[in-house]
């Protein structure tokens, strides 16, 4: 195991693009021995706030390797407002984990007290675009740094959407100054489901805003929509499917060398499986880009 | 969404031919997701009652008690209650007390201990002021009164011991769970320790935790209970003033 990992860091950031592993709870104290390790690693600070013990761990890790901080509950499309409290408590372990990146998603999923633990769909017009931006706006403040915010995997839209997708994050970044998670697996879901192009929603994507890039598995499913038809689902429970590798390459061309995450939340396997979907990604990124490109996050 | 009803909403939705149905999805992963975290969280509650049981007592109670803090490791404190009266669990009088002890093993759990308060230090608080102040114990202490022994049974999960036949005896019993990086300790105590310990866990003074202690038991020596307390490692600090009096 050691070797295996070895390799990895041992091939350092300068000749090769490195990609980073999504960090659970069930991995932490493994991570921690310091056994295995990986370029970059992603949390949900939301696992760490009221769990003292992870904490500390995360802490110690933080130590040795560069963390990014995905927020799953800030929920910046919420019409009844930020959760303050929550966002003091995702400062204050900005302010000892010392991230690279902080990010968290195009959705809501808080409304009048109530956490939905789900990233909920927006509409795409003005009104929204307001409501977002001045989120941001404030989280950003709070933070003292860019927020990164991510493109959705999308299972319903709105009649009263006046914008694409695209466009709506294009003036995000506009009015607020923020940058850009692409989700390449949530672009590839999302077109499929919604009846849209991928590689035209990449191209339309603000390259120079781009901060990350995500890698997840998702699940096919009978679509109840469409009888005979199927859906694809965000489920983060397996290997990463052969067309979003493809999507991820045209994306990685489009965009230049990113930092790029493998996400795997649930059916969750081994440490080593996850760096072995990292390594295909570096090896991805090199066929794409060529030797030479380094896409590891500065820390 | 946390009923699993739709609101007039649904005609603006688009994607596929009946897009209001893929709302589904999100109604399918709210409920999934928060029934999962609960059925890990009283797992024990499971292997006592059934897995049928504590599945159907969450998804009931996600959809009446909805998450109102993005951290789910805080969600479901009263769960222990909400099971004790769903469906058949009002058999199982002992369920609700299980229940609880199981959410305070999880809490101290993945609390992490502070440095203690060493005797030398404690020694030097003279008695008039010790008595009107408070102790901070450790972060990973609980204390649960319950009238089942329900600490025997919640050893026996916790050791993987699945005896043929067990009774549960029903006698008043008075329980302290410690815990620091997932490791757990359950000690059961007498009444006065166990309400002097208590008392000082919600902040109370140590004269006034004394008193009830007394009121209790009027053998019951305070200095014993202290240096009993201090030289377990227990104590992590004191306040000049006690919070509650």
């Amino acid at each position: 195991m050691k070797v295996a990992a070895a390799t990895r860091a041992e091939r350092g950031t300068n000749d090769a693009p490195l990609a980073g592993v999504g960090l659970r709870l069930p991995h932490l104290a493994e991570v921690a021995t310091g056994a295995l390790t990986s370029a970059w690693l992603e949390v949900h600070p939301e696992n760490f706030l009221a769990n003292p013990h992870a904490r500390e761990l995360l802490l110690d890790i933080a130590q040795r390797h560069a963390i990014s901080l995905h927020t799953v509950g800030l929920s910046v499309g919420s019409v009844t407002g930020l959760d303050r409290e929550h966002l003091r408590r995702i400062c204050r372990l900005v302010d000892e984990v010392k991230p690279i990146l902080v990010s968290g998603h195009l959705a809501w999923s808080t409304h009048r007290g109530v956490y939905l633990n789900d990233l909920l769909p927006l509409p795409y017009n003005q009104e929204t675009l307001h409501v977002v931006a001045t989120h941001v706006h404030e989280v950003q403040d709070a933070l003292g740094r860019p927020y990164v915010v991510e493109n959705p995997a999308s299972y319903v839209g709105f009649a009263t959407s006046t914008l694409t997708e695209a466009d709506f994050l294009t003036e995000l970044v506009t009015r607020t100054g923020c940058q850009l998670l692409c989700d390449v697996s949530n672009a590839f879901l999302s077109a499929a489901n919604m009846g849209y192009d991928a590689h035209a929603y990449i191209d339309a994507f603000p390259a120079h805003a781009i901060a990350e890039l995500h890698l997840g598995g998702f699940t096919r499913e009978d679509d109840e929509a469409t009888p005979g038809g199927e859906i694809l689902i965000d489920t983060h429970a397996g290997a990463i499917a052969a067309p979003v590798w493809d999507l991820y390459a045209y994306a990685l061309r489009r965009f230049g060398p990113r930092p790029t995450l493998i996400e795997w939340d649930n059916d969750l396997p081994s440490f080593l499986t996850l760096l072995a979907e990292a390594d295909r990604a570096d090896a991805v990124a090199v066929d794409a880009l060529g030797h030479g490109h380094s896409h590891a996050p500065a820390s | 969404m946390t009923t699993g009803e739709r609101e007039p909403g649904v005609a603006q939705l688009v994607g596929g031919a009946h897009p209001g149905t893929r709302l589904n999805i999100h109604l399918r992963h709210y409920e999934a997701s928060l029934t999962t975290a609960l059925r890990e969280k009283f797992a024990a509650c499971a292997w006592l009652a059934g897995a049928d049981l504590v599945s159907a007592a969450a998804r009931a109670y996600v959809r009446v008690q909805p998450p109102g803090h993005p951290c789910i490791a805080e969600y479901g404190e009263d769960f222990p209650q909400f099971i004790a009266n769903y469906g058949r669990a009002p058999t199982m009088p002992y369920l609700e007390s299980f229940a609880e002890l199981e959410w305070a093993v999880g809490q101290v759990a993945i609390a992490i201990d502070y440095p203690p308060l060493s005797w030398p230090h404690f020694a030097q608080i003279g008695s008039e002021r010790l008595i009107d102040s408070a102790l901070i114990l450790q972060p990973g202490l609980r204390y649960l009164r319950s009238a089942w022994g329900v600490d025997q049974l919640m050893t026996l999960h916790l050791s993987g011991t699945e005896p043929e036949r067990f009774v549960l005896p029903e006698s008043d019993t008075f329980i302290e769970v410690r815990g620091a990086r997932g490791t757990v300790h359950l000690a059961r105590l007498d009444g006065a320790t166990f309400t002097f310990r208590r008392e000082l866990a919600v902040g109370s003074s140590v004269g006034d935790a004394a008193g009830c202690a007394l009121e209790l038991d009027s053998t019951f020596d305070p200095g014993e209970a202290l240096r009993l307390l201090v030289h377990t490692g227990l104590v992590a600090t004191t306040t000049a003033r006690a919070n509650a009096s």
